[in-house]
């Protein structure tokens, strides 16, 4: 019993000694492998952790550089849909020195795609510590793919945009330019700027693809035609400046304008030149006997002469130390048509001192000839008049001296004397008939219009407008030939010619005004009256516009039937 | 040791991620895919404006008129002159007569016509 309880007793204790060893070691070997345990979880969390976080990750973009933001311009297109200016993007190449591995197999993979490319020069930049270094500009898209598909690492592309003007100069004055920051700077460009593009762009959303091309009135096709006649005449007249602008007569649409000297909207180095401005519409000239157009639609609308009628023009007119005389004077009593073909500045002032002063400037005004024209150019000069009109003022000016206009501005005046007398202010979008009736305004009758389409035609038949005839094209019109002033004096060597012109007589579709500026004589003995050279240009543009804007030819008219048809 | 189920639910467990590791995988490979289908279609893009405006700079009627002026005596290129452009109404009718009449059956009756059209079996 005693032995069995002290055996119970030692086995007990010995149990408990053994229990309490293997729990001290144990506790202390547990809690190693716990720390151990937690710092291999740690371990593993962490390297979890991070697996997953680089999963999550995208994959990081290809190593190109964001793009310099450049705006995105609509296209321009011409009435037929060519386009007459774009965007291209272009490709910069540039190379980060730190990243390029091998310089040598660098370079001779890049020779392949650019084959001019100056080994040394790249090897110099390539080899230094720059971090960026440009190696070619204005890559097209196929160099640019060629070059990716290398593989070279360390070369990476920026793309800009450039304006591209696919014309070049042949419809400069009208597209305007772009500066730098593809921004509008001048003509439709700044135009399409200032319909809200600028804003757009401000705000981002003029995202490529987004935006539609803008379509203009002009037809490129015409426009090349009237500055080739131009640059030609320059040349041959050894003109200062000369310019042209095709109208359509009954929308006012623009169809083609020029001015020449012009430039080069791709390379505008010059075009801020002061000779190489937009004459058309920036520039404002005396227009000399063209303006007898609008005395005599005045004469004949005010209702107090008719075509019947007629005017002393035996002698020249003296007023306040001043002498109105004619060139070619006829000494007789003219009648109005005669007045009209033989330019008689004394019968033309003595029409106009039928309607008055008043009258005169009024009649002005309301054909447009006064103030500034409307239209989408921003280049717009305003006109200059008398400050006060006297009445030798209302003579000079009713045969085109004392009011300076533009000669774009003349041109919409002309069409709305030929057009049944709706004046329609010019544009260079398109335009329907039916949205031109909405702003036109009625500013002479339909049947002083349909008079002054008479005269106009008789003065392509019988006065100084017979160069300006085309075979079955029936052109109607009226020179003008007029002294510039030089020194304070009006000078009889130094002129500004002018051609307005409407075809087909009948019923104008088109209306053409041309100018040269300071001609000479095209060869020795002749003269260099608007008869000799303005014409001519106008002849030549009708012949080879013509018959590409649909006009149908007809042979067999008689003036004569418009006189009675209108009568 | 292992009860069914067990197998079953690990079985399941393990489908299940290689499914899901699977449709990840494909669906990144489809990204890159996309992506350079859209970098394709951008240089596409790029290129067509690049052809559009060599286009038009290759029918600028400056160039053809300099063109049409080189190669003028080659070609026999003349301007058109208005007398030239007519319309069909604008010439004069063919007088009918009766031999004519005669002769325009006698030829029509005479050799079939040979036009095909794609809505007839010939």
């Amino acid at each position: 019993m005693d032995d069995a309880a002290s055996s119970a007793v030692r086995r007990g204790a010995a149990t408990i000694v053994m229990d309490g060893a293997g729990k001290a070691r144990g506790g202390r070997a547990q809690n190693r492998v716990v720390m151990a345990m937690a710092v291999m979880f740690g371990i593993y969390a962490a390297l979890g952790g991070r697996l997953v976080h680089l999963a999550m990750q995208e994959e990081p973009e290809a190593s190109v550089p964001a793009a310099r933001v450049t705006a995105s311009r609509p296209d321009l297109v011409d009435r037929n849909g060519e386009v007459l200016a774009t965007d291209i993007k272009t490709a910069s190449l540039f190379a980060e020195p730190r990243r390029i591995v091998d310089i040598d197999e660098a370079i001779e993979k890049l020779s392949t795609v650019l084959p001019d490319l100056n080994y040394q020069q790249t090897y110099r930049r390539l080899d230094s510590d720059a971090g960026f270094v440009w190696l070619r500009r204005q890559l097209s898209p196929r160099q640019q793919a060629d070059i990716l598909a290398l593989g070279v690492p360390g070369l990476g592309f920026r793309t800009e945009k450039r304006r591209f003007y696919p014309g070049g100069a042949t419809a400069s004055h009208i597209l305007g330019l772009v500066n730098i920051d593809n921004k509008g700077i001048a003509g439709i460009e700044k135009f399409v700027d200032d319909q809200g593009l600028a804003d757009l762009q401000a705000t981002g959303l003029a995202v490529e693809g987004h935006l539609e091309p803008v379509k203009l009135s002009v037809d490129l096709r015409v426009q090349h035609i009237i500055r080739d006649e131009l640059v030609q005449a320059l040349e041959r007249y050894k003109a200062i400046a000369a310019g042209a602008v095709v109208l359509k007569a009954n929308t006012g649409e623009v169809v083609g304008m020029a001015s020449v000297p012009d430039y080069d909207p791709n390379n505008p180095v010059n075009a801020l030149d002061k000779d190489r401005l937009n004459r058309m519409s920036a520039g404002v000239f005396e227009m000399g006997s063209t303006f007898k157009i609008f005395t005599t639609a005045m004469a004949l609308d005010s209702g107090l002469v008719s075509l019947d009628d007629s005017f002393d023009a035996t002698r020249p007119i003296r007023i306040g130390g001043f002498t109105i005389n004619d060139f070619h004077g006829k000494r007789r009593v003219l009648s109005v048509p005669e007045i009209f073909i033989y330019s008689s500045n004394i019968g033309t002032a003595k029409m106009a001192d039928v309607v008055g002063i008043e009258g005169h400037r009024a009649f002005l005004d309301k054909i447009g000839l006064l103030g500034r024209m409307s239209t989408e150019l921003p280049e717009v000069a305003h006109p200059t008049e008398p400050k006060e009109w006297k009445k030798i003022n209302s003579i000079t000016i009713s045969y085109g001296h004392g009011v300076a206009t533009t000669p774009l501005q003349t041109a919409m005046a002309a069409a709305a004397m030929l057009n049944g007398g709706k004046l329609i202010p010019p544009t260079f979008l398109p335009r329907s008939e039916v949205e031109a009736n909405e702003i036109a305004e009625q500013v002479i009758s339909p049947n002083t219009s349909a008079q002054m389409r008479y005269l106009f035609r008789l003065n392509s038949e019988k006065g100084s407008g017979r160069r300006a005839e085309v075979d079955g094209y029936y052109v109607g019109g009226k020179t003008g030939t007029a002294e510039k002033v030089v020194d304070g004096r009006y000078s009889n060597s130094v002129r500004f010619n002018a051609f307005i012109a409407g075809f087909p007589a009948d019923d104008p579709e088109y209306v053409v005004l041309v100018f040269v500026d300071e001609p000479k004589p095209e060869r020795e003995g002749i003269g260099a009256t608007a008869g000799l050279n303005a014409a001519p240009m106008v002849r030549n543009i009708i012949r080879r516009s013509a018959p590409l804007l649909g006009v149908k030819p007809e042979f067999g008219q008689e003036s004569d039937a418009l006189l009675v048809s209108q009568q | 040791m292992f009860r069914t189920s067990d197998v079953v639910l690990i079985t399941v467990m393990l489908a299940a991620a290689a499914f899901t590791y699977k449709t990840k995988h494909d669906a990144e490979a489809k990204y890159e895919e996309l992506r350079k289908i859209e970098r394709q279609a951008e240089l596409e893009e790029d290129s067509i404006d690049i052809l559009k405006a060599d286009w038009s700079l290759l029918t600028q009627p400056a160039r053809l008129q300099r063109l049409a002026e080189t190669y003028k005596d080659e070609l026999g290129l003349e301007p058109v002159e208005a007398p030239r452009i007519a319309e069909f109404s604008d010439l004069p009718k063919k007088p009918l007569t009766i031999e004519g009449l005669v002769n325009d059956m006698a030829d029509a009756g005479s050799v079939p016509d040979q036009t095909t059209t794609g809505a007839v079996r010939p």
